[in-house]
């Protein structure tokens, strides 16, 4: 045990921006990977964290929450809750594990270069733990998985998924290889510790928590619960490296590094959390809506901590707000029309009930979104499954590296931002996403999406064939609705055609 | 002959779609393709209304026996495909 509390030593052994005397400050710190922007060593020492840890205690606490998972998934394997859940919430956990599992480990890395590379003392101290951390969650993480893979290939995918060029793989990797494996320390704290970290996985790890415990998944309600204790604090490093920025006249940089990351962000958890939220759980268990939960996350305490460290909210904030009740509900309908090209199996959560719910949560989703549903559900009904899954690909963002999506039906506004650029046409599923682009486009410019791929011919034989093939998607692990159209049985042929107007 | 990829842009639907066409075919023929990929999966066919084909970042209207390779579009170019009375 410490003879001293943490208080009386913590300042003295932050303290240690020495000088070098064999190499040269800029040789042990390179600008590319510290990322100082020209503020002297001195300002960087002003860096307070507002979480305080020293390494006995953050191995003890480490290990009580272990104990407390592990224990829990001890406790509830012989309960089976894997077998008898709802094969939506079942989609939940493989298409969770297989988008975040790995990127945790390349989240350290990330946190690895902060440690390293960072000019102040206090963001490299708080940046070891968070290797720790995030070393913790990965490993925590694949292996909560891994004791299914005797249920379905599918849960594989927690580890193959980042190996793999699924197009949704793609994506994530696209995004934290953009955030958090090719920024400096500094560019790292800022998109992904604060933009990310405190913006939006709060919103995947508590709001989903919450999701998991009404759902009775007290085992998977218990880790992600675990993991977010150690994200809000490491989420942390941000917040006062924007304080030193700005006082040091580099706002506009910092703005425009929150602006890309926030946004960029939004895009992903449109893709992966809004279906989870607002389709996948199971009626019964949802906790919120999606737009709700982004309302308290997001618009109630991120806009409030961003405006009090003296940003502006991102100029395309109107739009942001806008989009809550238009993207993820494409997500959806786009994931679980070519459901043969994920690793998880999509539930379509529209039986009467959920679209009741919808409609609630969202007025006029019977209007815009329910009236594609209806011809789907028709085609089911009326033995035409063929024509309710893909014969083509859907175009896909350049940044996004999502499916271009807008409202349809009685609220068309299906919408391409293209650009031009050095000869090569891309396109852009909003105003922001190519905002994005041309704020660095020597960094994106070159990154094939998945039609582009696809139009270069790496992709063979060009068919849904070979697109699995491609994906990785083998027999057994590509996607299919969750409950078997079972909820089609809801529809008979006459409540299809009233629904049908 | 040519092998032209488009972005359709179908009214009523929720997604641009890739849309693979002859570049020797007419904008009646291209309007038939995308529809291919939209009307009766998720949009409702008006069998009342022809099909149309315009520029997606303009709003022009091509003639409808244009042919793919005279309309000035880029590879992948999106088109809208709209439901009109002529």
């Amino acid at each position: 045990m410490p003879l001293l509390d943490r208080s009386e030593y913590y300042d003295l052994i932050r303290t240690t921006n020495w000088t070098p005397s064999y190499v040269s400050e800029d040789e042990l710190y390179p600008e590319e990977m510290s990322g100082s922007r020209g503020i002297p060593m001195e300002k960087w020492e002003s860096f307070d964290e507002p979480y305080k840890v020293a390494y006995g205690e953050y191995v003890a606490t480490q290990r009580e929450k272990d104990s407390g998972a592990y224990s829990v998934k001890a406790a509830l394997e012989r309960a089976n809750f894997v077998d008898t859940a709802d094969p939506g919430w079942i989609s939940i956990l493989k298409a969770h594990y297989g988008a975040i599992s790995v990127p945790e480990y390349a989240a350290m890395t990330g946190e690895a270069r902060m440690a390293r590379f960072s000019k102040a003392p206090g963001n490299r101290n708080m940046a070891v733990f968070g290797m720790m951390d995030e070393t913790r969650h990965g490993q925590i993480q694949l292996y909560f998985a891994h004791e299914h893979t005797r249920r379905s290939r599918q849960w594989d995918w927690a580890h193959k998924a980042m190996h793999a060029n699924e197009w949704g793989a793609l994506a994530a990797r696209h995004f934290f290889d953009d955030m958090m494996m090719t920024r400096d320390a500094i560019a790292v704290s800022l998109m992904l510790t604060f933009a990310f970290e405190t913006g939006f996985t709060n919103m995947q790890f508590l709001g989903l928590a919450a999701d998991a415990a009404e759902a009775g998944d007290h085992t998977f309600a218990n880790l992600i619960s675990s993991v977010q204790t150690d994200e809000a604090r490491h989420a942390q490093q941000g917040g006062p490296n924007l304080k030193i920025l700005i006082e040091n006249g580099r706002k506009d940089e910092a703005q425009k590094m929150i602006d890309v990351a926030f946004w960029r962000s939004w895009k992903l958890f449109s893709v992966l959390t809004g279906p989870m939220m607002d389709y996948y759980t199971p009626l019964e268990s949802r906790e919120q809506s999606f737009k709700e939960f982004m309302q308290e996350w997001i618009i109630g305490q991120f806009e409030r901590q961003i405006t009090d460290l003296g940003l502006d909210t991102p100029w395309y904030w109107d739009e942001f707000i806008r989009a809550l009740d238009e993207t993820h509900h494409g997500m959806h309908l786009g994931v679980w029309y070519w459901r043969p090209t994920v690793w998880w199996n999509p539930a379509a959560g529209v039986t009467p009930e959920d679209r009741d719910w919808l409609e609630e949560k969202y007025p006029g989703w019977n209007d815009t979104w329910g009236n594609l549903w209806d011809v789907i559900i028709e085609n089911l009904v009326e033995g035409r499954p063929e024509l309710t899954g893909p014969a083509t690909l859907p175009m896909i963002c350049n940044m996004s590296n999502i499916p271009i999506v807008g409202t349809p039906s009685n609220g068309w506004n299906v919408k391409d931002y293209p650009l031009v650029h050095n000869g090569r046409l891309y396109h852009f599923g909003s105003e922001p996403d190519r905002w994005v682009f041309e704020q660095d486009p020597e960094r994106y410019q070159g990154h094939m999406n998945f039609i582009d791929r696809f139009l270069a011919g790496w992709i063979q034989p060009m068919d849904l064939m070979g697109g699995l093939q491609y994906m990785g998607l083998a027999p057994g692990e590509i996607g299919d609705d969750a409950h078997n159209y079972e909820w089609v049985s809801r529809y008979t042929p006459d409540v299809a055609g009233t629904a049908a107007g | 002959m040519a092998l032209f990829p488009l972005s359709s842009n179908f009214e009523g639907d929720f997604v641009l779609q890739l849309v693979p066409v002859d570049d020797e075919i007419t904008m009646d023929e291209v309007a038939a393709a995308c529809a291919e990929h939209s009307v009766n999966r998720r949009v409702r066919p008006q069998p009342d209304k022809v099909m149309r084909v315009r520029r997606h970042t303009t709003g022009e209207m091509f003639p409808r026996d244009m042919k793919v390779k005279d309309a000035g579009l880029m590879p992948t170019e999106t088109v809208d495909v709209i439901f009109a009375d002529e």
